[in-house]
């Protein structure tokens, strides 16, 4: 193995891929967690309630995920309301779990409308309200459902972290970058970029993949 | 159906699990303690006025410095920032708190150290930040720390000189000194603007721009390096650089300019530059340190980006 | 509301030239981006569906490696590592590496949406075709297209309104879109809630436009029975 490679593999690994995960799981919990609350809120029948629901999931379904990160990240501590001061990684989580809980909310509203009505009045017959018969009957079932896209997610949301680079973030890829550079200066001609835009391409595989046809696997197992 | 659910907790789990087992500082902040670059100093401590109450109180500095930036910030073989701004900073950690470790990295580009610095993310900012009229209406700026002047780097086979940017294309990191004065007195250049100044090598080296415009420090280095490129003669937008500071923190700046002071009186600077940037550099280079008997000054008043050849 | 009322207005509308020139760029590269993936689309899928040899696993390993990476990656790969490939480097400019690498990324997972519609024509319609003395290739041109094509709507659609969207990632390259237009406003002026805002505001009607437009050709073209 070439000399230059063991201390790159070295950063990239310790230091941009464990930031990528990291922002991964910030994400992919807060979209879970904002994403069926707002999409079980979406299946109850107030206009303007589902008017203002449905706009939250076509703004940051809608805006490209750099706009959101951009919008979070620069413009909105500048505004008199944030007085706590993010970082990028913060920056980005938050941008990310905005995009995946719109995309959670669609997929949530879509669970929880699939199921029959006949369970709904039957937990309402014995004597569940309407939080009561969400929380006990209702999700379970759903849950079952939400699994696929979830899983699904988790691989795009890992692949998006890669746009938390532009913000600084030091992930995967731009660990990978600073290494081409830092090759570049030393070097001269030779940065090896070939190789390590590969490597980050192949790391991303290797968890995507599996992840993805973990997903493909439930839905035809669950569904 | 009992199997996949498990499964799934279990992976879940393992992420979760995964992510508390990673190491605390959050990402974006390049917190690795170990500075191999500053001597164990004794200092003889000197007079400084008092260090701004949340940097005190913290206990560290929060600093945002370039990190695809060599020689002034960059990210080593080690994976530790590194170079001529970040041994500033370290000595700013040195005076304030007795230790070069107390100092925290964030990497900021030159389209994003100014909404960093405002934004209060970081205390100041020690990138590569050159002095302009417009920059000076958002933040303040200490004393110079260091001076700069504009170079072009071309391929070697190209006949690109400043009087003949017309109808050429000029790339240059977004938001620099160079941007402007480009929009400003070549009306018929293309300006491509990419945020690192190594996207912009590769944009002329790969034929999607004809010139880099920079700073001669960086490129200076790389045509050096690289058989393919050279740099043009001229020399332009001569302007020294300041740390940026948030506007009216008056306390910051006067911690950080008589820290200025003091490290040009002892010749640091130089010191800094010799440890920073390759042996056959540092006599082209010597002369744009602030050095006991030199003194650079900010072109206040005059907007050197309208100043056209 | 003491945002809206400390907008800068003027600001927006002294500028809006310069995001429309970002948006033109963002629409020309997304257009080629669009039509080719349609392409790609249709004749991957294709093969994919009716298993040709060779071509059928090369599109599957296609499929899965631009559907399994970053798409930033693959900007990135396309522009700063087929530079360095060894041997022959490819060079290109930041228009093409756009609309290039759009559309690779767009192909993939139209290949994927086109594959998954043709296998779902019932096959009786398919059998009928033969059995009327088409050949395999007019079987496909006459009656798996046409039926095919309109079950993939729904997802090719979200795939072209994703490769619009992703345009805003050729940022990274310096191609001056919609999105390095506003990035670049706001490293100058230091205004980036207007910015910002506008930016979000202009993305927000054209995906929306586009959208509604897709879902208005679907209608049109749905099959009658689903209607």
């Amino acid at each position: 193995m070439p000399d230059w490679v063991d201390p790159v593999a070295h950063y990239m690994l310790h230091e941009g891929l464990k930031n990528t995960l990291r922002i991964a799981v910030f994400a992919l919990i807060g979209s879970t967690v904002i994403g069926i609350l707002v999409g079980t809120l979406m299946t109850i029948r107030f206009r303007p309630l589902q008017a203002l629901l449905r706009l939250y999931v076509e703004v940051w379904r809608g805006l490209p995920i750099i706009v959101t990160i951009f919008l979070v990240y620069y413009a909105l501590p500048t505004t008199p309301y944030i007085h706590h001061r993010f970082g990028a990684f913060a920056g980005a989580a938050i941008g990310l779990s905005l995009w995946g809980s719109a995309q959670v909310a669609e997929a949530t509203r879509g669970a929880v409308q699939s199921i029959p009505h006949e369970q709904h009045e039957a937990a309402a017959a014995l004597g569940f309200g309407w939080l009561g018969r969400h929380v006990s009957v209702i999700l379970p079932q759903a849950m079952r459902r939400l699994l696929p896209p979830l899983v699904s997610l988790l691989a795009n949301v890992i692949q998006n972290t890669t746009i938390a680079s532009l913000i600084g973030v030091t992930e995967l890829l731009a660990t990978g970058q600073r290494s081409i550079e830092r090759l570049q200066f030393e070097a001269g001609a030779d940065s090896h970029a070939f190789a390590i835009y590969g490597a980050v391409m192949v790391a991303f595989f290797c968890i995507s993949f599996p992840v993805t046809r973990l997903a493909i696997f439930l839905e035809r197992r669950l569904v | 159906m009992k199997r996949i659910t498990v499964t799934a907790v279990a992976l879940l789990l393992a992420a979760v699990v995964f992510t508390a087992l990673g190491a605390a500082a959050p990402g974006g902040n390049v917190a690795r303690m170990a500075a191999p670059l500053a001597k164990p100093k004794k200092p003889v401590k000197p007079k400084l006025p008092a260090l701004p109450s949340a940097v005190k109180s913290r206990k560290h500095w929060e600093i945002g410095v370039k990190c695809d930036y060599p020689p002034f910030g960059f990210i080593n073989v080690r994976g530790q920032n590194s170079g001529y701004d970040v041994a500033v900073a370290r000595r700013f950690a040195s005076l304030a708190f007795g230790s070069n470790k107390k100092v925290n990295f964030t990497c900021v580009t030159t389209p994003s150290r100014i909404p960093t610095l405002m934004s209060s993310r970081v205390d100041i900012i020690v990138s590569t930040l050159t002095w302009t009229q417009a920059r000076s209406e958002q933040i303040d700026f200490s004393i110079p720390y260091y001076s700069a002047t504009g170079r072009l780097l071309v391929p070697n086979s190209s006949s690109v000189t400043v009087p003949t940017l017309g109808s050429k294309t000029v790339v240059t990191t977004r938001g620099a000194l160079y941007a402007a004065w480009t929009r400003n007195c070549f009306k018929n250049t293309k300006l491509l603007e990419v945020d690192s100044p190594a996207l912009a090598v590769g944009a002329v080296k790969d034929g999607r721009a004809d010139t880099f415009m920079f700073d001669d420090a960086f490129l200076l280095n790389v045509a050096t390096q690289d058989p393919d490129v050279k740099l043009t003669r001229e020399k332009f937008l001569n302007v020294p650089w300041g740390i940026g500071i948030r506007k009216g923190d008056a306390a910051m700046a006067r911690w950080v300019n008589a820290a200025l002071r003091y490290l040009k009186k002892k010749d640091e600077f130089a010191k800094i530059l010799r440890a920073n940037a390759p042996a056959r550099y540092v006599p082209d280079f010597i002369d744009n340190v602030p050095r006991p008997k030199n003194s650079f000054a900010y072109p206040v008043g005059k907007d050197v980006t309208s100043i056209c050849p | 509301m003491t945002l809206l009322a400390s907008f800068d207005w003027q600001f927006i509308w002294d500028h809006l030239p310069d995001f429309w020139q970002g948006l033109k760029a963002t629409l020309k590269v997304a257009a080629i981006g669009i039509a080719g993936s349609l392409v790609i689309g249709i004749v991957l899928g294709a093969a994919r569906a009716h298993k040709l040899p060779v071509v059928s696993p090369l599109a599957a390993v296609y499929v899965e490696v631009f559907r399994n990476t970053p798409i930033l990656v693959q900007i990135f790969f396309i522009a700063g590592a087929l530079p360095h490939l060894p041997g022959h480097p490819i060079r290109l400019d930041p228009f093409t590496i756009g609309w290039l690498s759009v559309m690779v990324w767009g192909g993939a997972y139209n290949t994927e949406n086109f594959r998954a519609a043709f296998e779902a024509v019932p096959y009786r319609y398919r059998e009928a075709g033969l059995a009327l003395g088409f050949s395999r290739l007019a079987t496909f041109f006459n009656v798996t297209l046409p039926i095919g094509a309109r079950i993939a709507l729904p997802s090719s659609i979200n795939t072209y309104v994703s490769v619009l969207k992703n345009t805003s990632l050729l940022t990274a390259i310096g191609f001056a879109e919609l999105t390095n237009t506003a990035y670049s406003l706001e490293s100058e002026s230091f205004k980036p809630t207007e910015v910002y805002v506008t930016l979000g505001a202009i993305y927000l009607v054209v995906v929306w436009t586009l959208s509604a437009l897709m879902r208005v050709v679907e209608w049109r073209l749905s099959i009658p029975e689903s209607r």
